[in-house]
């Protein structure tokens, strides 16, 4: 992380834990939100775009993965995928947004909640390892040669995971652009980079091109 | 071939991936583990373990690997158990249970287990810490099997056990009963240069298929799997006869029989009724199967099936996704973590629907193409022996810290 001036890159690796638990229908789904812990909440909100990281799929969210594939209730599954993870604060009011939709629905079709799926939903949770790299930036230059070369998991940790830690709608790496070379603008460019419909690999692409773009206008503080 | 080391992985797998193995090493310090299991051979189990022992040791993790010992009856009653919790309804008699405990009793007493880490894999040494009250390292029970819907007389009487563990880790969550200690999940994973997966000259893999008089004239659509009623061979039988209504192609079934399995040649003669004397169908038992002939007849396949009705995690799917073949998998067990339908490969249900996907396939190769080379990537990212070193050193490190959702290394 950020110390300083330098931003030393961490990088995460995890160990999904099991939980034993499950639910086969809307009620026992909800029943499962409202009750987990918010490690679970991140596990199957924002750790979801950790998998499958390499391809493009609609992969937004378990919860709304699990009511298509196995409730086939689309319209609620969309409401859910649609959620814009980043402008919550925090874990617990993602939460308070997630059983909110589904018991405005609930509100409006509750046959649906009689509906029994195939295949249940697994309730899982994580143990994050967190870990230093040796790899610095001390200046936006150095960060941009850095940011091609730091692992896909050193990038999820940055971009998505240390939003946990923080707030929902702030990333290390911008952070550290606004409050260490007081790049606002540039800060707020990455920031407006929406997490749901890119891969890691694009969102890397896509953090190289806001700084590319703004290290190559002439009148602009570049922070090297 | 000589033994590949650590940094020979770096030509399969990004460079990124082994630092960080050595990273989390080093925080890990001097550790040692001791993997325990039923059979040094056959299976994927005992297949994991001859590559995961060494790796571990070129890490500096001390690992050690014993087989334990037993007669025909106890290997009898553990195949048993491992159908019971698999979902058979068998009712086991009281002296199974008794002769179970006294074969790990017997071990027990014959072993020892100094090491930091114990993992006992699957039910067949599950009691053994019932003779280690007084431990102060950390046990781990390493579950392989589908215990969605387990038998509930032998899961009663084994969860007594399990739950003296710290952990346990399944393949999937499918498998993952509540329980009173922390579980994990682990994949299961393939060594990309072992001899049953590394690239192999295309002379070889014709003389392979030549060897055992599989001519080249037409389509070939392949399981690779032990005789085994949860693997359906004669459901594969018949999907194929259906499809090749349609679609021109042969059937090559291949498979081996594990140190442990009673049961396989009975399977084989149901298999070689339901075949008849077609001779599209090609039947091959291997006492000793040869890992660079089952990576030729992967490679010869233009689609592997693996039409599983209960599975562990089905390793011989991930085997023929890296290899860029087209997969169409039963949708149970770990096959589901592996296939995501119409990506990286066909998910299917029953005997129709698996002729349907070979007919499909074999008519639209893009399609099958594409779903090959989405499925080597899904194995590169999830289901390499890399990530397999990674998850121990991982659990060694959670192990430390059983009640923290975050671990900081410093």
């Amino acid at each position: 992380m950020a110390e300083g001036n330098v931003f030393q890159f961490s990088s995460s690796a995890y160990l999904e834990k099991l939980t034993g638990k499950q639910a086969s229908n809307l009620d026992e789904l909800l029943k499962l939100i409202e009750s987990c812990t918010s490690s679970s909440i991140f596990f199957h909100t924002f750790s979801a775009l950790r998998k499958l990281r390499e391809f493009h799929f609609p992969y937004t969210n378990d919860f709304a993965v699990w009511i298509s594939t196995g409730l086939h209730e689309e319209a609620l599954s969309e409401k859910l995928g649609a959620i814009n993870l980043t402008a919550y604060g925090t874990i617990e009011s993602l939460r308070e947004r997630i059983v909110e939709i589904i018991k405005d629905f609930r509100d409006q079709n509750p046959p649906a909640f009689q509906k029994k799926a195939d295949v249940p939903f697994y309730l899982c949770d994580v143990t994050r390892i967190v870990y230093l790299t040796d790899k610095f930036a001390y200046n936006l230059k150095s960060l941009r040669e850095l940011l091609d070369r730091i692992s896909i998991d050193s990038l999820y940790f940055h971009f998505i995971e240390s939003r946990l830690y923080n707030q929902l709608h702030l990333d290390d790496i911008s952070t550290w652009i606004e409050q260490s070379l007081g790049l606002t603008e540039l800060a707020q460019g990455i920031r407006n980079i929406d997490i749901s419909v890119y891969t890691l690999e694009e969102i890397r692409a896509k953090i190289g091109e806001l700084i590319d773009e703004h290290m190559n206008k002439p009148t602009t503080k570049t922070g090297v | 071939m000589n033994i590949p080391t650590l940094s020979d992985y770096r030509s399969v797998v990004d460079r990124d991936v082994t630092e960080e193995l050595y990273i989390l090493a080093s925080h890990v310090g001097n550790r040692s583990i001791k993997m325990v299991n039923s059979t040094a051979t056959g299976g994927g189990v005992a297949e994991m373990l001859h590559r995961v022992v060494p790796l571990l040791n070129e890490l500096g993790v001390e690992t050690k690997w014993e087989v334990i010992k037993g007669g025909s009856d106890f290997f009898d009653i553990t195949k048993a158990f491992h159908n019971a919790l698999q979902g058979n309804e068998e009712v086991l008699p009281k002296e199974a249970f008794n002769t179970y405990l006294a074969c790990n009793e017997m071990n027990a007493h014959q072993m020892d287990f100094d090491e930091d880490l114990i993992v006992i894999h699957d039910p067949q040494p599950a009691a053994l810490i019932q003779w280690s009250p007084h431990r102060k390292n950390k046990w781990v029970w390493r579950c392989h099997i589908d215990m969605s819907h387990p038998n509930r007389q032998v899961w009663e009487f084994l969860r007594p056990y399990v739950e003296e563990y710290d952990a346990a880790v399944f393949s999937s969550p499918l498998f993952s009963p509540e329980l009173s200690i922390p579980q994990y999940r682990f994949y299961p994973a393939i060594d990309p240069l072992a001899d049953k997966n590394r690239d192999l000259e295309v002379t070889y893999i014709n003389s392979t298929l030549e060897k055992y008089g599989i001519p080249r004239d037409k389509p070939i659509v392949t399981q690779i799997s032990r005789y085994d009623p949860w693997k359906d061979p004669v459901g594969v039988i018949q999907a194929f006869k259906m499809a090749r209504k349609s679609v021109d192609c042969r059937l090559l079934l291949v498979g081996d029989k594990a140190a442990d399995d009673p049961e396989a040649e009975a399977i084989l003669t149901q298999v070689k009724e339901e075949a008849g004397n077609d001779p599209d169908i090609h039947i091959i038992f291997l006492t000793h199967s040869i890992p660079t002939e089952i990576n030729a007849f992967q490679r010869a396949s233009d689609i592997i099936l693996q039409k599983s009705i209960r599975e562990g995690f089905a390793l011989t799917v991930s085997e023929a996704l890296w290899k860029y073949r087209p997969v169409i998998g039963g949708s149970v067990g770990g096959i589901p973590a592996q296939i995501i339908p119409g990506f990286t490969g066909m998910l299917v249900h029953s005997v129709e629907g698996a002729s349907l996907q070979i007919r499909t396939l074999l008519n639209q190769p893009e399609l099958a193409r594409r779903l090959g080379e989405n499925g080597h990537q899904r194995v590169k990212d999830e289901f390499l022996i890399t990530k397999c070193l990674k998850r121990y050193l991982l659990l060694l490190l959670a192990l430390d810290h059983p009640a923290q959702d975050r671990i900081t290394l410093i």
